[in-house]
């Protein structure tokens, strides 16, 4: 034990030797400050926006006056995506999923506006964000680290050293590790603590109830994505005869998983699994809900029947006979229609997107990077499941808002008046504001189990590399 | 050229070909080369097949519409049919025009934005602004990930061919204890490097070349005259990109350190352009220019007249609209005609009228963005390569808000058009058929130019560092 320590303590100093390490080591410090600071600016900024923005659109609704429940349903209102305090940590897909979105009746509108598409193609190169300098740069840092410590020893002759006063491969492996772990842990201290303290006293973030949570699974995902980069950078440098080859391999490594292999997967699931166009799209829904999903039943059959339908239950023989206004029923049936529609082209669009999202989370399996880059966004509720649940939970709200007004107008109002009668204010106060709470973070995992999986496995993968290595190593290949 | 240097090149090129492994990382850049071309050509081309699908869905409308005058309607629908086709005060909302901003020939190899934006619109003569933000589909996972296209071979992949070829120049000769041996050559050791240096030059910026011309051959003839110029330029910028690297590789290796600090350094160096600059960049000027679409979000709302039966309301809105249109004058004597059909008309050109100066101010906010970054130019070599790229193959930003202007042209075409005809209570005829409104964007002169300077700043990066380096290997000759 007093060896790996001994070891431990002589890693370090040599690593702060080293100027090209250190000063790498303090860029990387300054970015992740940069980054948590602009994060933190761009949060501020747009949450105060939307905050606002979302109140004066519910002012609107309120103070737009007595008008015809169908009227006020066409006025609509809007919603905007709120940011999450933990997208201060990581953007995840904000920049690529729209942010706001019209909710009327008859029409499921898409969201608007991606932040992307404010910005010039420099922005596919990326921003900088805090969880962009850990899971990118980060790893290159301990590569430049690591890539030495072994191939070192065997250069300069200590390793034989080393080994006959006694130690064991396994001690001095272990011994770097440790090293090199706990500098970085030092190294990001500040920042672990400074992002506990945003997370667990930041009252703003009302929506996301399991900060402290997600902060804690954060740092353990983090932590083991760190573990697995060093253990990988060591083992390589046991294994490779000089400096150069471990440090080319290594860096082969790095571009294979962080820049190469996301990219690919990514483009081949779109290839695999293509997705409509837009107008493509609305042209198959609006055909299903003009001529009925079986192409059969167009709109005036369907209401055809529905009177019919009425007629018997209630034993009249005129919809004016009826004591409700069977206008509003029948908006309501078509809304109804509408919707049955939608969710059936919905559906297919979002089995595209799994599909092709699928092939991500398989590719992890084999990419830690993958792996925590998924788990990041996920638990930072800015990836694509949580925009999902933020999606169907705002059409929930459409529909409910949509059916208010057709039962209003057909409790309230007589068949055959339109502009006559006019709803007030006590109606739309009953509709309740939008609000939005995301998963929790167990519901979200549910989802990433392969990611989990892989970041464990891998872990248990590079402890079993280096033990059988260090068993293999003889003295005589020092 | 003297013996030797021909014996020197003719040694690197035999310990080069029995390296098995720079011969592997030069195949495998090839097919990451190949990939990229045939990634590039089947998006664009996906688009391409979007672009016709909707050109059939509209030549199939509009021919429906032509039909429906040939014979006398016989069902509700055929009625209908030629209601909306001859009646203005269908037809204006319900002809759909589509803008459509078809692929460059050449736009596979850098799809830049192109993913991202629209690149085709169907247009009514409604609110423009209704029409104008809607999303095209897209996965943001995937947007996230970005394109493997030409232009990400040789932006961030060719680079590293070139460190990993060239970290090793001298440091590799002293670490393997060949480097007295050069010394007592005739030729100097700089000469040395820097013909080893011009040998994996041409070696790499040829693989690049071959890359690019199997590209742009096989995405479009590079005989056309619009793609002349792209081709050209394509070329001298992908040579120029290279020729920067190599400079900037020759600067770390005549500083004569060791192979380790040379790659760490070099790697480093690779980090800053592509992805450290960039992104610190992007995060600045996000909250520099703060930018909020919320506002432009209420321009889609749609909204109407209290009460469509109350005459003076919709007259109000007319004769308002009217006094913005000096070219419908004397019309307002027909108001009574068709009168809903007008008011809502004039309703939504209205509030485009009024909610311009919202949509201009916003464009303007992308604007400064954009010319912020673009002064950053500089010190963002592989970000202004990638610029140059997409300008040349009109995928870049410019090109697409250029679209948006071109796009409030042609709605406006479309309004006069069945304005005309609304508010006189003139009929569409079968003759107006062939004289209907349609989509003209002019061509960017100053791309070119733009594309060109930014070459030029990239050449004079890689001559300060070719310099600096030439200095620096002077000093202290020997060991």
């Amino acid at each position: 034990m007093r060896d790996l320590f001994s070891i431990a303590r002589k890693e370090i100093i040599i690593a702060l030797r080293e100027r090209l390490v250190v000063s790498l080591g303090i860029i990387i410090l300054l970015l992740l400050g940069v980054a948590l600071y602009a994060g933190y600016l761009s949060y501020s900024q747009q949450s105060r926006i939307i905050a606002e923005k979302q109140q004066e659109k519910r002012q609107e609704w309120l103070g737009q006056g007595d008008k015809h429940p169908h009227i006020a349903a066409h006025y609509g209102t809007f919603v905007f995506k709120p940011k999450t305090i933990l997208s201060v940590f990581d953007f995840g897909l904000d920049t690529y999923t729209g942010t706001s979105i019209y909710l009327e009746a008859h029409h499921q509108h898409e969201f608007m506006f991606r932040p992307a598409q404010d910005h010039s193609s420099m922005i596919r190169f990326g921003e900088l964000s805090a969880a962009l300098v850990l899971h990118v740069l980060l790893p290159l840092l301990i590569i430049f680290l690591a890539f030495s410590s072994f191939t070192k020893e065997k250069e300069t002759g200590t390793l034989k050293l080393l080994l006959s006063q006694g130690v064991s491969y396994a001690t001095i492996t272990w011994g770097k590790v440790l090293a090199y772990g706990v500098a970085l842990v030092v190294i990001l201290a500040p920042y672990i603590a400074g992002m506990f303290i945003l997370a667990t006293f930041s009252v703003s973030s009302s929506f996301i109830p399991d900060v402290a949570l997600r902060t804690i699974l954060l740092v353990v995902v983090y932590m083991l994505y760190i573990f697995i980069f060093l253990s990988l950078a060591v083992w390589v440098s046991l294994r490779s005869a000089t400096g150069r080859n471990a440090l080319l391999t290594l860096l082969a490594c790095w571009i294979f998983l962080v820049i190469l292999m996301p990219k690919t997967v990514a483009n081949l699931s779109e290839s695999f699994h293509t997705l409509p166009s837009m107008r493509a799209f609305k042209e198959a829904i609006q055909n299903d809900i003009r001529d009925g999903v079986d192409g059969q039943t167009p709109r005036s059959v369907r209401r055809g029947k529905l009177e019919k339908e009425y007629l018997q239950k209630y034993q009249v023989d005129s919809v004016h006979q009826l004591p409700f206004n069977f206008e509003g029923v029948s908006m309501q049936a078509g809304e109804e229609y509408g919707n049955m529609v939608y969710d059936i082209h919905w559906k297919k669009l979002r089995d595209i997107f799994h599909r092709q999202n699928r092939m991500g989370s398989i590719a992890s399996i084999f990419n830690p990077y993958l792996a925590v880059q998924h788990l990041s966004m996920a638990l930072s509720a800015t990836d694509m499941h949580t925009a999902i649940d933020f999606e169907d939970k705002v059409e929930t709200y459409r529909r409910e808002l949509v059916r208010k007004m057709n039962n209003d107008m057909a409790q309230n109002s007589r068949y055959g008046e339109f502009y006559e009668y006019k709803a007030s204010i006590d109606l739309w106060n009953e509709v309740e504001d939008f609000s939005y709470v995301v998963p929790s973070a167990f519901e979200i995992l549910q989802y990433y189990k392969l990611e989990m999986i892989s970041i464990v496995g891998w872990s248990i993968l590079i402890i079993l590399l280096l033990n059988y290595s260090n068993r293999k190593s003889k003295p005589i290949h020092g | 050229m003297d013996n030797a240097i021909k014996t020197l090149i003719r040694y690197e090129w035999i310990s080069f070909a029995r390296n098995r492994f720079q011969l592997l990382m030069i195949g495998v850049t090839f097919l990451f080369g190949l990939y990229a071309i045939y990634y590039g050509q089947s998006e664009i081309d996906a688009q391409r097949n979007v672009i016709k699908e909707i050109m059939e869905m509209e030549q199939g409308e509009f021919k429906t519409y032509q039909a429906s005058f040939k014979r006398e309607p016989e069902t509700v629908e055929e009625e209908q049919n030629h209601d909306i086709a001859s009646n203005p005060a269908f037809a204006w909302y319900r002809h759909g025009y589509h803008a459509i901003l078809p692929p460059h020939d050449y736009a596979a190899l850098a799809i830049g934005q192109r993913d991202l934006f629209r690149y085709y619109y169907r247009l009514t003569g409604m609110s423009l602004h209704y029409q104008l933000f809607e999303n095209e589909l897209a996965n943001p996972v995937n947007l996230l990930a970005g394109n493997f296209d030409l232009s990400f071979v040789i932006v961030y992949l060719l680079p590293l061919l070139i460190i990993a070829f060239c970290y090793g120049l001298y440091s590799g000769e002293k670490e393997n204890g060949t480097l007295p041996l050069l010394h007592i050559q005739s030729v100097t050791i700089s000469r040395i490097v820097v013909i080893r240096l011009l040998f994996y030059f041409t070696l790499i910026t040829g693989l690049a070349i071959l890359m690019s011309l199997i590209g742009l051959i096989s995405s479009g003839s590079v005989f056309k005259p619009e793609n002349r110029l792209p081709a050209l330029l394509w070329v001298v910028g992908v040579i120029i990109y290279t020729a920067f690297w190599f400079g900037l590789l020759f600067l770390i290796v005549s500083y004569r350190k060791s192979s380790s600090f040379n790659a760490i350094t070099a790697a480093g160096c690779w980090l800053f352009f592509l992805i450290v600059i960039p992104s610190v960049l992007n995060i600045v000027v996000t909250t520099m220019y703060p930018l909020s679409s919320t506002t432009l979000a209420s321009l889609t709302r749609r909204t109407g007249f209290e009460n469509e039966d109350d005459e003076e309301e919709t007259k109000e809105v007319i004769m308002e609209f009217l006094a913005h249109k000096p070219e419908l004058a004397g019309s307002d004597s027909l108001i009574r005609n068709n009168r809903l059909a007008k008011a809502y008309a004039a309703f939504t050109s209205l509030k485009d009228i009024n909610s311009q100066q919202e949509v201009d101010h916003y464009n303007e906010q992308v604007n400064k963005r954009n010319d912020w970054t673009t002064h950053f130019h500089w010190i963002n070599p592989a970000v202004s390569m990638q610029d140059v790229f997409t300008h040349i193959v009109h995928t870049d930003l410019n090109t697409f808000l250029r679209f948006q202007d071109a796009l409030a042209v042609f709605h406006g075409k479309i309004t006069d058009f069945y304005f005309q005809k609304l508010f006189r209570d003139q009929p569409i005829l079968f003759e107006d058929y062939s004289r209907l409104p349609s989509f003209q964007m002019d061509e960017d002169t100053h791309r070119y130019t733009t594309a060109s300077g930014n070459i030029l700043k990239i050449s004079l990066l890689a001559i300060l560092f070719v310099m600096a380096g030439l200095v620096q290997i002077k000093k202290k000759n020997l060991i």
